[in-house]
């Protein structure tokens, strides 16, 4: 008989691997996501609110923002419509070479967005491979905002494509097929069966696709001529007043975006039974 | 009970009497590269009639239904509803009414917004909708629920809700796709008798496809069985169940025993048996080799060598196992029978003591629970063994 | 009730933000008055102040009383190669500022400047200024000359080469600074020294921001004890009253800046005002701005007395010190600077 007893380790109520790796992630998060966040908006506002609201309402700060609302907004339009066709297609029919065009669509994310903005200043710059031919029509497209929203459409194109497919890939025929026995024809399937269903892909897909348009920099500074007062959208603008030696002023702006993205992503987040398929 | 003296195999020929069916298929077959699904399906539904078919994964049988909905095309054959050739019309043009496995509400419409959606997209007027809709949701008992999403709604009421959502339209007849596959057991009894029910109060001829024997012989007014792309046979349950026309119908609508017989004039030989029949001298002849099949309830069982009753002796048997089951008992017992044929005319005598170099067989009997419980019988005990029915076919491979 | 709201509440929720970014889908109209005529300049990066606040106004106001025509300015600026690169890709340019000569001549190449733009005013050089060290207020590490930033333990911000023309001066005000010491010591130029130096420095250089501007902005940021860079940067710091010091070193070299007119994108109705804004790029009105944003003037010493800030240099040298950018291109910046210093 044993006359040392083994220590054993009793879990009872209190686990305390729970709020240890609490503890660890925020631990973790603080000096990675918190501390550089909440930086930029003690800083902002450090120098006088005055200061800082002067920043905000200068003309060329708010035409920025407008420029980046309105370049992101098109550029979502586009994709999500695409994204919805792309998915369709690509769920519904099988031919050769499929495969291929899904990697191809997603191919825009791999590439650098200054590679990217490159790409399509060398094929439709004043004297690019395709510019070069429309130039002397009076169109060209670089360095306007036109331009811009060229550019946020390559770089977001993946985006609501890769959030809709899941949906069309996982969406049961039979949902489809019931609707056409009942008489619907294509179309009328499409608009009350198969679009409500992807309401929430839709909804996320853009969002999303807005919130990285609106970031959208290394191409923009690019295409666009970063002209201000002109093509300057909200992130050229940071860039050029922190350039400048304005930290005030960019800082003003950067909170705007970051005020702006956790906007979105606050309501994503809120409305996300809303947005899942059920 | 007097055993039947002349047991004629029933054909599947429609009666004379018969009225227009309501839908048809002629001669459908369908391929996938070189094998074939389905070959040379065709029967009919009458107005009102519940068809089943019947079959085990990978007969055919959703496909049959597919290809009367129009959501796949036949290789060859036709689609007739109500005397309309739809073969060719894509499914929107046919008007049926398709019950899917999975129901496929669509998941976010409302109770009321999917049954009034086949309404909805025939542009009818809203009142018409409004009325046509609130009939149905009373027909299949559904009001409370009106304003409820598919998702908030149990297995059974979900099909009532597709089940309403295709009479909407009115449609020429209803395909239901093995409906009862996704719940339990006691739902599903009970779940059969409703829809039926239902089924006779609309009238709309109905094709249900499942693999479940037991609900096929309860829904149906008559059964197609199913094997392989063909049918073997179709049929009132009735008529199936008993008179089973290939080995294949009699195995898959329940357990039954398959024994070699000899024909004779008068009579059949089994194993050391004669049993009298009268068979159709166009299809069997003396010395035929046959099958004859009967189930476990339609053995009869008595003590010693002695039958019970009049019905024809079969045989000896020593009892090898008894199980008990509930509402009976369940025997499994070795008869003098054998799988070949024996050809010799000398039929052979057996005794008690002749030794098993007899050719021998399993059977599987069984005892309703009041005969069981007044006449205990042990495993190792000899009885006897008679038919109460039994039907004859040819060895497989000829058909009749 | 309560279940109604809280379940419609991210519909709403979504419904408004939808509809918000729905009305700022409008592109928004630029800021400023529209003018009847816009010029596009694109500069190097520290050239931004003086003609924003100074000639674009200016000339603007004069044009407007001569000719009744609103002018209105674009302007974007960057590293002198980035305006570079720009301009060849095809931005809409009409005039360009630089930083070193040799961008001109890339333009030149591709057929974007077509005019002998050495017959402007003073060949084509709009202001020039000297190369200088920028320490921090008291000097702590006592820096007095270039070769100082070669001892251990410095910390320099340096622009970076490739996209800066700052970065290149810079190169050749470290090197000829050594070269032309030690010509007054010994009597003759000492090529190892001066390599040695330039090694030992780039060796402390912490990061190479894109352009003078940005770099000085790293500077400000509190990143590194030195930086070299336009004596214009160190004075408009100042001026800021940044806590900063400019450390004049005894030899150094004071960059040109040449302007140009890009002849490719002007329009010859166009040519006329941009002919016009060259010109009075060299007026007296113009070099006097330019001095008081501290620029050294081009045409007229004599202004840059007006400017009391200004360092004293001992030695000063200009490109001709390297018999021009055809030489010092390729024999310092190639194959010394990027051949044996950066490379090992």
């Amino acid at each position: 008989m044993s006359s040392v007893a083994p220590a054993m380790r009793h879990v009872r109520g209190f686990d305390v691997a729970r709020p240890l790796s609490i503890g660890v992630l925020v631990f973790l998060m603080l000096p990675l996501v918190f501390l550089p966040l909440a930086s930029i908006f003690i800083f902002g506002t450090s120098n006088g609110l005055d200061k800082f609201w002067a920043a905000l309402t200068a003309p060329e700060a708010i035409f920025a923002l407008k420029l980046s609302m309105a370049t992101s907004f098109w550029a979502t339009v586009f994709n999500v419509i695409f994204g919805l066709f792309a998915a369709y297609v690509l769920s519904r029919y099988n031919f050769w070479g499929r495969n291929a065009l899904i990697v191809t669509i997603s191919l825009p994310t791999a590439i650098p967005t200054a590679v990217a903005g490159f790409a399509l200043l060398l094929l439709w710059g004043p004297y690019g491979t395709l510019g070069r031919l429309l130039t002397p029509h009076g169109f060209q497209i670089m360095f306007t905002a036109g331009a811009i929203i060229l550019a946020n459409i390559f770089v977001t194109f993946p985006l609501a494509f890769g959030v809709i497919k899941p949906v069309f890939d996982t969406m049961s025929h039979s949902l489809e097929e019931a609707s056409a026995t009942i008489g619907a024809t294509r179309w009328q399937t499409f608009w009350h069966v198969t679009l409500p269903s992807l309401r929430g892909a839709i909804v996320s897909g853009a969002l999303l696709t807005f919130a990285r348009a609106v970031g959208e920099f290394g191409s923009t500074i690019l295409v666009s001529g970063n002209l201000a007062g002109r093509t300057q959208t909200a992130p050229l603008y940071i860039f050029a007043k922190f350039n400048e030696g304005q930290i005030e002023a960019a800082n003003a702006i950067a909170i705007v975006l970051a005020l702006f993205s956790f906007l979105i992503f606050s309501v994503l987040f809120f409305a996300r039974d809303w947005l899942d398929v059920d | 009970m007097k055993a039947k003296e002349t047991l004629i195999p029933k054909r599947e020929e429609p009666e004379p009497t018969r009225p227009t069916a309501a839908a048809s298929v002629v001669g459908l077959s369908k391929r996938f590269g070189k094998a074939s699904i389905l070959e040379n399906i065709s029967f009919d539904v009458a107005e009102g009639e519940v068809l089943v078919l019947l079959g085990a994964s990978g007969s055919g049988k959703t496909t049959i239904l597919r290809i009367i909905a129009g959501l796949e095309m036949p290789y060859t054959g036709k689609v007739i509803l109500h005397g309309r050739d739809v073969t060719e019309l894509p499914a929107r043009e046919r008007g049926v009414g398709v019950i899917f496995q999975s129901y496929a509400l669509f998941p976010k419409m409302t109770v009321e917004k999917n049954i009034g959606y086949g309404l909805r997209i025939r542009k009818r007027k809203r009142k018409q909708i409004r009325e046509t809709v609130n009939e149905l949701l009373s027909l299949v008992q559904l009001e409370e629920h009106r304003k409820k999403y598919p998702s908030q709604l149990s297995g059974g009421q979900q099909q009532r809700v597709a089940i309403a959502r295709t009479l909407a339209y009115k449609p020429e007849v209803l395909l239901f796709d093995e409906p009862f596959g996704a719940l339990d057991t006691q739902t599903r009894v009970h779940l059969r008798r409703e829809i039926r029910a239902l089924l006779k109060k609309v009238n709309v001829p109905s094709i249900f496809i499942t693999h479940d024997q037991e609900e096929a012989l309860e829904l149906g007014d008559r059964v197609a069985v199913l094997n392989v792309g063909h049918i073997e046979q179709i049929g009132t349950p009735f008529e199936i169940y008993n008179y089973p026309a290939t080995e294949y119908v009699a195995t898959f609508l329940g357990a039954a025993n398959v024994l070699e017989a000899v024909v004779r004039k008068d009579f059949l030989e089994v194993g050391s048996a004669r049993i009298p029949a009268t068979l159709d001298q166009e299809k069997f002849r003396e010395g035929d080799c046959v099958n004859i099949v009967f189930r476990p309830e339609d053995v009869s069982l008595s003590r010693g060598d002695l039958p019970r009753s009049t019905h024809p002796r079969l045989s000896s048997a020593r009892i090898e196992e008894i199980a008990f089951v509930g509402a009976y008992e369940r025997l499994r017992l070795r008869v003098d029978a054998s799988d070949e044929c024996n050809t010799d005319e000398t039929p052979f005598y057996l005794t008690t003591e002749t030794p098993d170099r007899k050719p021998t067989k399993s059977i599987i009997a069984t005892r309703p629970k009041p005969e069981a419980s007044s006449i205990r019988l042990h495993v190792g005990e000899k009885v006897s063994v008679a038919l109460t029915s039994f039907t004859v076919l040819p060895k497989k491979g000829t058909k009749g | 009730m309560r279940k109604t709201i809280s379940r419609n509440l991210p519909f709403l929720g979504l419904t408004t933000l939808i509809l918000a970014l729905l009305g700022g889908s409008c592109l928004p109209k630029s800021p400023g008055e529209r003018g009847d005529v816009t010029i596009t300049l694109y500069g190097f990066s520290v050239m931004k102040e003086s003609l924003e606040k100074a000639i674009f106004p200016n000339f603007a106001a004069k044009w407007k009383q001569q000719h009744g025509q609103v002018l209105s300015f674009q302007s974007s600026f960057a590293g002198s190669e980035t305006v570079t690169n720009q301009i060849l890709r095809g931005a809409p340019a009409d005039i360009a500022i630089l930083s070193i000569e040799r961008d001109v001549q890339r333009l030149q190449k591709d057929g974007f400047v077509t005019a002998d733009w050495h017959s402007l005013p003073a060949h084509g050089i709009v202001n020039k200024t000297p190369f200088v060290i920028i320490v921090r207020k008291g000097n702590p590490k006592g820096i007095k000359d270039f070769s100082d930033l070669a001892r251990p333990g410095i910390r320099l911000i340096h622009p970076d080469p490739i996209s800066s023309g700052g970065a290149q001066w810079s190169i050749l005000a470290i090197y000829g600074s050594e070269l032309k010491k030690s010509e007054k010591e010994r009597g003759e130029a000492d090529a190892g020294r001066a390599l040695q130096t330039l090694r030992a420095i780039w060796r402390n250089v912490i990061s190479t921001p894109g352009s003078a501007r940005e770099a000085r902005t790293t500077f400000e940021l509190g990143n590194g004890d030195a930086l070299i860079t336009y004596e214009l940067e160190g004075l408009l710091m100042k001026e800021a009253n940044d806590p900063v010091e400019i450390v004049t070193p005894q030899a150094t070299i004071f960059s040109e800046h040449p302007a140009v007119v890009i002849d490719r994108n002007v329009t010859s109705a166009e040519r006329p005002v941009i002919d016009a804004f060259m010109q009075y790029l060299w007026s007296d009105e113009a070099q006097q701005a330019f001095v008081k944003f501290h620029f050294y003037s081009s045409t007229n010493d004599a202004f840059n007395q007006a400017n009391t800030a200004f360092g004293h240099i001992e030695l000063p040298f200009t490109i001709d010190y390297f018999h021009g950018w055809d030489k010092a291109y390729p024999e310092v910046i190639e194959k010394i600077f990027r051949d044996q210093v950066q490379r090992k």
